[in-house]
């Protein structure tokens, strides 16, 4: 995403999840939103089979 | 009696001997905070009526005969986001402060009550602890120690300043992060922070639930393993305490290198490094005669993957916050809570997943190695305010790249200690060197680091004031 892109995606993420954001608070987020996108990016490289589950936090009873 | 003069198991030695009563110790750390809190801001909350309560109970059972429990009369304070019946948990907001009070001690807070530590309050953090520099918008930054215009670190700066400025000898922190680390290593005292799931988190409010975990600061390494002993316990309300039992190290402090491999490492962890980060840690391994260079698996990956996990968590906890509160909410971290909440799934599962691929890994690597040395921190304290750090020709948004060493580490789980150091080329400020072990392996870190301690490399400083 470019930055414009990215601030379209902010717009109607926040819309859709209810939080009222004004534009200079849009435009900081964005921001923000395309540091973490170029670090999401860059762990798409880790070599990942379909095999790799989540780590796990969900235990169904304490044995 | 000064307040500079004691260590925390030297009190509890001194107040088992009789040489002072926990009255007498009380009174002298409430004065201390009395007369230096203006300067450091470490304490939101005092407790000193509880803790002057608490210290009657260990003066009687003293009178009585009765053996005193490890940590009898030792003062002590939390980060406040740690439950303290009967007071608000801020987690630093200001929005918290509509809440009710809380109906009970936090889990660790009782632990340390059972093992006779004096509450004397709560301490000053980042806003719902995202961020690695306490300069809190609403209660104001938690100043260092060593040099009042610097941050203390954070997020749990508050008890790294107060144990620095000894005005208690322990003090509760967490650690997502780095939030132990970090104060840690800029204020120059012990910090550890366990295995992931180690101590319960029960009472304390959360940031990433995930990552979270709770830990002690102490102003000698004795005192340190005294929490920490004390701290343990497992805890089956807690989804996140995976503890089966209570392995004391106290006894083990002493057992020497011996059998011992040991390495530095290098790669991401020496590329993100000032020169002074980088001499604690030759300092540390010349001690202990160490040369091996190691290399970290995937440490650039696992702070990318940390921090979608941290965002995306962070974000989605405090959603009802953004959507009707935004406006007080802490200035300098709100954005970023935002931008989390809104991040794709597919980044968030994506790192999920990594994490599990990442733990094997680390895990691997430590069937070759038994404890790993790194600094704690890129470089020492910042003065407050500072925006940018300029480290080996990057140019960083200073407030994150303190947690770019810490990351990496525990979200693989390990656990770690700090030890503090004082290397050249800082202005005589701190830089701690984080001294790691394989998971469930708190045991080998003390080791170390009680041989960094006794060589005299690592130790606290007093304070001008």
């Amino acid at each position: 995403m470019n930055e414009a892109e990215t601030l379209d995606f902010v717009l109607v993420s926040a819309k859709a999840l209810g939080i009222p954001m004004d534009a200079a608070c849009a435009e900081r987020v964005a921001a923000h939103l395309q540091r973490t996108a170029a670090m999401a990016k860059m762990l798409e490289s880790a070599a990942l089979t379909p095999f790799d589950e989540p780590a796990e936090i969900f235990c169904p009873k304490p044995q | 009696m000064d307040a500079q003069q004691f260590s925390a198991d030297q009190l509890a030695q001194g107040i088992a001997r009789g040489d002072f009563t926990a009255g007498e110790v009380v009174a002298t750390y409430i004065k201390r905070i009395e007369d230096t809190d203006t300067k450091v801001n470490a304490f939101t909350t005092r407790c000193f009526d509880r803790a002057l309560q608490e210290a009657l109970v260990i003066d009687s059972r003293r009178a009585r005969g009765d053996a005193l429990p490890p940590l009898a009369g030792v003062p002590y304070a939390v980060k406040n986001l740690f439950d303290i019946e009967g007071v608000v948990t801020l987690a630093g907001s200001k929005v918290n402060r509509s809440n009710p009070p809380s109906q009970a001690d936090a889990f660790l807070v009782q632990r340390m009550q059972a093992a006779g530590a004096v509450l004397m309050g709560g301490l000053n953090m980042d806003e719902f602890a995202y961020g690695f520099t306490t300069e809190n918008s609403h209660y104001g930054p938690s100043h260092n120690p060593h040099n009042l215009a610097c941050i203390a670190g954070g997020s749990s700066g508050g008890s790294g300043s107060a144990v620095a400025a000894r005005q208690v000898s322990i003090a509760l922190g967490s650690d997502t992060n780095g939030s132990i680390r970090v104060p840690a290593s800029l204020c120059g005292v012990w910090g550890l922070k366990p295995t992931f799931g180690r101590l319960s988190r029960r009472g304390s409010y959360p940031f990433v639930h995930s990552i979270d975990h709770l830990g002690p600061f102490a102003d000698s390494l004795s005192g340190l393993a005294l929490a920490y002993d004390a701290l343990q316990g497992p805890d089956e309300h807690d989804p996140g305490c995976h503890a089966k039992r209570i392995e004391p190290i106290s006894t083990a402090l002493t057992a020497g290198l011996q059998g011992l491999r040991i390495g530095v490492l290098d790669g991401y962890f020496h590329d993100n490094a000032s020169d002074p980060a980088r001499q604690a840690v030759q300092e540390a391994a010349r001690i202990l005669g160490v040369t091996a260079q190691v290399s970290w698996p995937d440490a650039a990956l696992a702070r990318a993957a940390a921090f979608i996990v941290t965002a995306s968590e962070g974000g989605q906890l405090h959603l009802d916050h953004l959507r009707t509160q935004a406006h007080d909410l802490e200035p300098l971290s709100v954005d970023r809570f935002m931008a989390g909440a809104l991040q794709p799934a597919a980044w968030y599962v994506q790192a999920q997943r990594f994490r599990r691929v990442y733990r094997d890994k680390v895990n691997a690597l430590f069937e070759d190695w038994d404890v790993l040395l790194a600094p704690a921190t890129p470089v020492s304290a910042l003065t407050i305010g500072t925006e940018w750090l300029d480290l080996n020709g990057q140019r960083l948004p200073s407030r994150a790249a303190m947690g770019v060493l810490t990351q990496p580490i525990s979200f693989a789980g390990c656990p770690v200690l700090v030890a503090p150091l004082w290397p050249a080329g800082t202005e005589k400020m701190p830089l701690g060197v984080q001294i790691i072990a394989a998971p469930w392996r708190e045991e080998l870190a003390f080791r170390v680091a009680h041989v960094l301690e006794n060589s005299g490399v690592a130790h606290l400083n007093p304070v001008e004031f």
